[in-house]
């Protein structure tokens, strides 16, 4: 029973942490990993951002070098002087100086005159359509941009170009299976300005980079945007470029470690990059891991959407992060959980060990004991309980206390009563002879006045003798209490009149403190007369002349066993009071600390059997020299006894 | 006027006959028995009869005295005054009850105020 309180007590609180816990994993792991992601997110969204300001900066490398060079006086006499072997030299500077893949010149007529690399002059007639040039003479202006090569340009430009541009693609998880085996176009950045000079078009210098196998744009933002961090031996940013959905330049590492070159996008980015060109940004496989990744479409000179630009950010760090906070809250979990157990231990401790003492003083108090050890009082709900038990021992033991009391003066009025009946019976017949011979005698005239004062003592001491018999009687005499409805004010003020002369004579005055509709009791009249009489005369024999006796007589707040209520009358006087070693004997029969003659010692006695036999009880009050109180309870409808 | 002392103590007939001598006719007998047989020869116009005593009590001379002689009026004496004595003193037909010890006063009052009450029945 204890224990499944204190297992209760555990199971509470260990269960309201295991909840609260559980709660707050859950949902906390739910707003962390929303955060976490969007946050991620945005970050590749901005990635994306600046590895497209990369890629645009990298298209300016290449158109300010070369309207740089159509400026130049020497490049200009010698375009108009056709020294193709200068231009040749001064392409190949410019070609080295802006790291361009490719580099030329086209006459007005669009005819190629010369190129850095091999093939610089161009032999074959009939070239095939040059992008760069013949935008630029379609817009007379100077053109940047992206620009997508067919593999014959590529090759006419240079072979080894042709080469580099040549992808074989690879099967890639989630795609659309391949239409072609390779792919042998490249994604340039390129431009083209034409030199004019004097309203003459003397040519179109052009020049850019292939992206087919390139990898210092990408290289780039790895290096410039993600810092080249890395997470657990592999980097965390990556990127790549597409030429429609196949990737031809990137970091991603392919299977066997190198760059994951002729693997293509998966089928939803590019359903939503090539086909709605929108930005993508989502949690996606790449190749073998998962990234944050982000993607936008790339757009030609002429605005088509030739390519896609992506970044991606390792989605492990993120994972990992999510991980470990998940594991510090399960952690913390754990430890709530334990200190809940602790704690719900502690408070169980606390809460039972006062039950426990008071089962213990209880098994106490039923062997007997009527001090049981409760141990201290704890300061709440258990505290008033232990309160309440203390007083439920302490009222056991005074009603114990009481009840064996009462069973003790009844025993002994009991057997005083039998002794008393007894003896009067075998006394009265010869007092009858005496009480009557006496009087007799008295009845002569002839007698002398010596013998007559004789025989009055001899009267007066068998007048006693009868008195004390009567007493006797009066106390063995355990009649039944005739039972009327009284009015104790008047009973009271009766009593009190009848005491009157006797007051007078001693100068005590007696005064009484009716309540006023006090309740009839049902009690005998006569009976309880003879009680107030028995006090008032004590009262009035230990009281001084001048001084007074107080009469009260109120409704009673007290309530019996049977939880009657009654009327409490009271008897104050101010006399000698009552020793306390006295105060125990008050009730015997025959004990009085009155003179030979002026007692018979029963009248307390018989009194307190009279109120008893009501269901009452009569306490005493008294302090030696300042007086004394004589409190008579009764119920109002009394109980034979 | 004759009148019948019936107890078991001597002292207490002697003084009953002390006391009433003088102004009644009184016969004492010790026993139940020998009331009865005085009763059966002689009238008398009063009975005292003490309730306790040896053998036949006070309570079967009552009887038998309120069956055969319904009109002679009797005191009942007594000094073992218990509830029960007096509850069974109250069932019975007894014109008084005289408590022992008692005065020669005493009983003479109590003596007169019967008779008296008889003379006015009567």
């Amino acid at each position: 029973m204890l224990y499944s309180i204190r297992a209760k007590l555990i199971a509470g609180f260990i269960g309201v942490s295991l909840v609260v816990g559980a709660f707050s994993l859950v949902v906390g792991t739910r707003l962390l990993d929303r955060a976490v992601r969007s946050e991620a997110l945005m970050r590749v969204s901005l990635d994306l951002n600046s590895a497209r300001e990369l890629y645009r900066a990298r298209t300016r490398t290449i158109e300010v070098p070369l309207n740089v060079t159509t400026l130049g006086y020497g490049f200009l006499t010698a375009l108009k002087e056709r020294d193709i072997g200068d231009l040749i030299l001064r392409l190949g500077r410019m070609a080295d100086y802006a790291s361009l893949d490719f580099a030329g010149i086209v006459d007005g007529k669009k005819e190629p005159l010369c190129r850095s690399g091999p093939n610089a002059v161009p032999s074959r007639r009939n070239p095939s359509a040059n992008p760069f040039t013949t935008f630029a003479l379609e817009r007379g202006t100077p053109v940047s941009g992206t620009f997508v090569l067919s593999h014959e340009f590529l090759f006419e430009e240079n072979p080894q170009l042709a080469e580099r541009a040549r992808i074989d693609l690879i099967p890639t998880p989630g795609t659309q299976p391949e239409t072609k085996r390779a792919e042998t176009s490249g994604l340039a950045l390129g431009a083209a300005v034409p030199v004019v000079h004097d309203g003459e078009l003397l040519g179109v210098l052009y020049g850019g980079v292939l992206l087919n196998r390139d990898t210092k744009i990408v290289d780039t933002v790895k290096d410039t945007v993600f810092h080249n961090e890395e997470y657990k031996g592999r980097s965390v940013g990556r990127a790549s470029i597409f030429l429609n959905d196949v990737r031809i330049s990137t970091n991603v590492p392919s299977q066997d470690g190198g760059r994951a070159i002729g693997t293509r996008v998966a089928e939803e980015v590019k359903e939503h990059v090539l086909g709605q060109k929108e930005r993508w940004t989502r949690r996606a496989p790449v190749i073998s891991d998962w990234y944050i990744t982000a993607y936008e479409p790339i757009e030609d000179i002429h605005g088509r959407t030739v390519g896609i630009l992506g970044v991606g950010v390792l989605d492990e760090k993120y994972a990992d992060m999510r991980w470990s906070t998940l594991s510090v809250f399960v952690f913390i979990t754990v430890l709530g959980i334990f200190a809940a157990a602790a704690v719900g231990c502690f408070v169980a401790g606390r809460l039972v060990s006062p039950i426990r003492r008071l089962i213990r003083a209880s098994q106490q108090v039923t062997e007997g004991s009527l001090a049981p050890d409760i141990g201290p009082e704890s300061g709440d709900e258990i505290g008033i309980l232990q309160k309440a038990f203390k007083e439920m021992v302490g009222a056991v033991g005074r009603r114990r206390m009481e009840s064996q009391n009462r069973l003790i003066m009844s025993e002994k009025q009991a057997s005083v009563g039998r002794l008393a009946a007894g003896v009067a019976h075998e006394i009265n017949n010869p007092l009858t002879g005496v009480l009557t011979y006496t009087h007799m005698l008295l009845r002569r005239k002839d007698l002398g006045e010596e013998v007559r004062a004789d025989l009055q003592t001899i009267a007066e001491a068998t007048e006693r003798v009868r008195k004390i018999v009567k007493g006797l009687l009066d106390f063995s005499r355990q009649t039944t209490p005739q039972r009327e409805k009284v009015d104790v004010n008047k009973l009271v003020n009766s009593t009190i009149a009848l005491m009157e002369n006797q007051a007078l004579v001693k100068g005590v005055d007696v005064k009484f403190e009716p309540e006023e509709n006090l309740p009839s009791v049902n009690m005998d009249r006569n009976q309880f007369q003879s009680v107030l009489l028995n006090i008032l005369i004590n009262g009035i024999d230990a009281t001084k002349p001048g001084d007074r006796i107080t009469v009260t007589a109120k409704s009673s707040d007290l309530v019996n066993e049977a939880g009657q209520e009654g009327v409490e009358i009271s008897i104050t006087d101010r006399g000698c009071g009552i020793a306390p070693e006295h105060l125990d004997k008050l009730f015997d029969p025959f004990f009085t600390t009155k003179e030979v003659g002026h007692g018979t010692g029963l009248g307390l006695a018989v009194s307190l059997g009279i109120v008893q036999r009501h269901g009452g009880s009569i306490r005493v009050r008294s302090e030696v020299g300042k007086g004394s109180t004589f409190n008579i309870w009764v119920p109002l409808e009394g109980r034979v006894v | 006027m004759k009148i019948l002392v019936v107890d078991d103590e001597r002292i207490v007939l002697e003084s009953c006959g002390r006391v009433l001598g003088d102004r009644f006719e009184v016969r004492l007998v010790k026993s139940t028995d020998e009331a009865l047989e005085a009763m059966s020869r002689e009238a008398f116009s009063l009975i005292l009869v003490d309730i306790k005593m040896p053998g036949k009590d006070g309570m079967t001379l009552m009887r038998h005295a309120k069956d055969n002689w319904p009109d002679i009026p009797v005191i009942i004496m007594s000094g073992y005054v218990t509830n029960e004595t007096m509850e069974e003193v109250a069932k019975t037909d007894a014109a008084t009850f005289l408590a022992k010890p008692f005065t020669p006063d005493e009983l003479v009052e109590a003596v007169d105020q019967v008779l008296m009450k008889e003379k006015g029945h009567g």
